[in-house]
């Protein structure tokens, strides 16, 4: 996992949330730095969507703490950066972001005539193909169409509607999904926004060191599935959990989890990172960006 | 913690469950300072684990040989606890920190003399095993239950 160096991911955080937008930064963090996260986003049209999910994609804020300590990435706090970036611009930003709008409906207005010309030419093929099969039902439409036509009051709104056309068409309303146009080239925010230390980032870490990658593990009950590759040419080796180095833990969540874990075929592991002792003077390895030494251990049925 | 005749009688539990229940033999109590608590160590009567990587070594083995290669049982390490006790990361350590991969006696078991020992899959019961532990989990109405417990990374067995 040779990273290149010049690429930094923008890591938004929106709402205490770490998301990536970019398509190239998701394939790059994938590829680089075993970080698959987790797509979130819906259509608009479809907000309770939990399949097939697409752009953006939300890391755990360990995953976004390891890019940031290896140089990988940024944080950028949306909100702020959005007001400080908006309150800058002149006019003519403005005018060409009025542009960009009108240039959006315009689209829009040519995607909507194209599926009307195509509907159309359909129905015309139909009526077309239609006479040769059942001519008697034809006939009747027909008549049918004849009698309506009588009892109806003549329509000059068609020929009034091509008349008032205007020069230029109303063109159709568009929802901007993304402030992109608006804030073309986004920058690292100086200084730089920091991210806390979360509680499972040593285990995080220790175990991306060691090229593993993880998915969120609330399905075998752990705070990580843990797969020996990428997740689409493996199965999960492990799930884990990251424990304080003193906390207790009682027998019956390991002996649950360990007994889970076999009946998917996979191992039970446990993590905690050691204190770093006083006047030890090392740094411990720094495994854990600056903590001590990571401890982990697996347990599985031992089928007697 | 326990109190100390509790753990002994946990100890003795398991010993009782190891040999008549399972059949272990050469059971003995292991204690050392520097363990929160007595270990056990002996031998079952079949063969208990095998590393997923150490399969492939002795699948490959008995093509090149073109017979089945038995495998002995070995000394296993085993840790008595009782199902409502709590454990912490650290302990766990410390056991780990305080014991040998082989228990005492169980390198003697192995037939080193033998031609070819340096063969790959032999290495597994010697210079390539991992520390592990079985845990030993005593219930009150004494139904124990066995789970391996390895230090660092293991991948999970193919079963």
């Amino acid at each position: 996992m040779a990273a290149p160096a010049e690429r930094q991911v923008r890591i938004s955080r929106v709402a205490g949330r770490y998301l990536v937008f970019d398509i190239d930064d998701v394939v790059h963090i994938r590829r680089h730095y075993g970080i698959c996260a987790v797509l979130t986003g819906t259509m608009p049209q479809n907000p309770t969507q939990n399949l097939f999910l697409g752009l953006p994609i939300e890391l755990h804020a360990e995953e976004a703490r390891l890019l940031v300590d290896k140089g990988a990435g940024y944080i950028a706090d949306e909100l702020t950066d959005h007001l400080s970036q908006l309150s800058v611009m002149d006019a003519s930003t403005r005018k060409a972001y009025l542009q960009h709008l009108k240039q959006q409906r315009r689209n829009a207005q040519q995607v909507f005539d194209e599926e009307k010309a195509k509907v159309q030419a359909k129905h015309q093929g139909k009526r077309k193909a239609k006479p040769a099969a059942v001519t008697e039902t034809t006939a009747a439409v027909t008549e049918t169409e004849e009698d309506t036509s009588l009892f109806d009051t003549p329509k000059p709104p068609s020929t009034t509607l091509t008349t008032t056309t205007p020069k230029e068409p109303s063109l159709p309303g568009v929802t901007p999904t993304t402030s992109a146009p608006l804030i073309p080239s986004p920058t690292p925010p100086s200084p730089a926004v920091g991210i806390p230390r979360p509680a499972n980032y040593p285990l995080y870490n220790y175990l991306n060191a060691r090229g593993y990658y993880t998915t969120p593990g609330l399905r075998f009950g752990g705070d990580y599935s843990v797969y020996p590759g990428d997740p689409f040419r493996y199965h999960a080796h492990y799930l884990a959990n990251s424990y304080g180095w003193d906390v207790e833990v009682a027998m019956l969540d390991l002996v649950a989890s360990g007994r889970l874990g076999t009946a998917v075929k996979k191992s039970f592991l446990f993590g905690a990172e050691k204190p770093v002792e006083e006047g030890s003077g090392a740094d411990g390895g720094g495994e854990g960006g600056g903590g001590g030494e990571v401890r982990v251990f697996c347990i599985e049925w031992a089928g007697m | 913690m326990a109190s100390l005749d509790h753990i002994e009688a946990l100890t003795k539990v398991v010993l009782n469950n190891l040999e008549y229940q399972h059949d272990w033999t050469r059971i003995h109590q292991h204690t050392q300072d520097t363990l929160p608590r007595s270990l056990i160590y002996g031998l079952p009567p079949k063969r208990l684990y095998v590393h997923p990587d150490e399969q492939i070594d002795i699948i490959k083995a008995e093509k090149e040989l073109g017979e089945r290669i038995p495998q002995e049982p070995e000394v296993e390490w085993v840790l008595p606890l009782h199902l409502s006790e709590k454990w912490s990361p650290a302990q766990f350590a410390a056991v780990f920190d305080a014991i040998e991969a082989i228990p005492p006696g169980g390198a003697d078991l192995e037939p080193t003399e033998e031609d070819g020992s340096e063969e790959e899959w032999r290495l597994w019961r010697g210079s390539k095993r991992g520390k592990r532990i079985l845990l030993a989990t005593v219930q009150d109405d004494s139904t124990v239950t066995y789970y391996w417990i390895f230090d660092g990374l293991v991948k999970p067995r193919q079963n």
